[in-house]
């Protein structure tokens, strides 16, 4: 759920370059695909790789150094976490979004939400 | 490729490579076994994997050395300074004191071997000349970025006046 008292809460989402720091910025693309793409269920690398191309109809392709920057930040902060599984292989590993992670993702959601509708009403003020 | 591939991951800190190295790896395995048979489309993968991993390692670096307080892909867009100004401050007089003691170690050595002062140090003009560079390069992106700004086109004037959340409204 989110927190209708605390806007900034609700609305400032943690950055995802440090636990410590508090402030209030955009997610990177590269961050929010990760995480749109683990909303649905758990993935390993090139399960997450092949998803967000396939979300984004091919325009957005995440090189293997760009997915696993963003996977080990988020793993720094505690967004995802990797699923424990006996005999799976070293190379294949299986993440998953954390409850931290999904509030988060909802947070930056809703930010979105408010931006669009924003730019939607500047856009026909200025039509109209 | 995959060789090179495997050459290019030491770019990462040890640390990066133990926990994600064979992941990568298996990635970029994978990846490649898709790969349409039509030339642009594997110079286009091969150029973005090894920019990807070029680019991933020094984030990685900056990361380990400066902690997580950069955000690259972002950097131009936020309206305050994100990199603190005290650690410019700190990597100027870390870089002063390496060169002041590269040159009393120089001048110690001519001194032991009996040769006049300033004998070896023929690297200074290599020094200057990085130096020079460096103070040149910085002073036109600072012009470039004075002038945008000048002209209102960098874009922080029109980030400046957005209200994202509803309680700036």
């Amino acid at each position: 759920m989110l927190d209708k008292s605390n806007p900034k809460a609700q609305y400032g989402v943690i950055r995802h370059v440090g636990n410590d720091t508090m402030e209030t910025s955009a997610l990177t693309e590269p961050v929010l695909l990760v995480l749109m793409s683990l909303a649905e269920q758990p993935r390993h690398g090139y399960s997450i790789l092949k998803d967000i191309e396939s979300m984004s109809d091919g325009s957005v392709q995440l090189s293997t150094g760009t997915l696993y920057g963003a996977l080990q930040r988020l793993l720094d902060d505690g967004w995802i976490e990797r699923v424990e599984e006996d005999n799976a292989p070293r190379d294949r590993r299986t993440y998953r979004l954390t409850s931290r992670g999904r509030r988060n993702l909802q947070m930056e959601i809703e930010r979105m939400r408010h931006l669009t509708k924003l730019a939607s009403l500047r856009v026909a003020r200025k039509e109209g | 490729m995959l060789t090179v591939y495997c050459w290019l991951l030491c770019l990462y800190p040890r640390s990066y490579r133990h926990e994600f190295g064979d992941e990568m790896t298996s990635v970029f395995r994978d990846a490649r076994i898709e790969l349409p048979p039509a030339l642009a489309a594997k110079v286009s993968f091969y150029g973005r994997e090894f920019c990807g991993l070029l680019s991933g390692a020094l984030c990685a670096h900056f990361d380990r050395v400066f902690g997580p307080a950069i955000s690259f892909p972002r950097f131009h867009m936020q309206r305050q300074f994100r990199f603190p100004r005290s650690t410019v401050f700190l990597m100027c007089m870390i870089l002063a004191s390496v060169v002041l003691a590269i040159n009393k170690a120089v001048n110690i050595v001519e001194q032991k071997k009996g040769l006049p002062l300033g004998t070896t140090a023929a690297w200074e003009p290599m020094l200057a000349a990085l130096l020079l560079t460096l103070a040149l390069i910085f002073a036109v992106v600072i012009t470039v970025w004075a002038v945008l700004f000048a002209t209102r086109r960098t874009g922080m004037h029109r980030l400046e006046n957005l209200h994202t959340r509803p309680e700036q409204q």
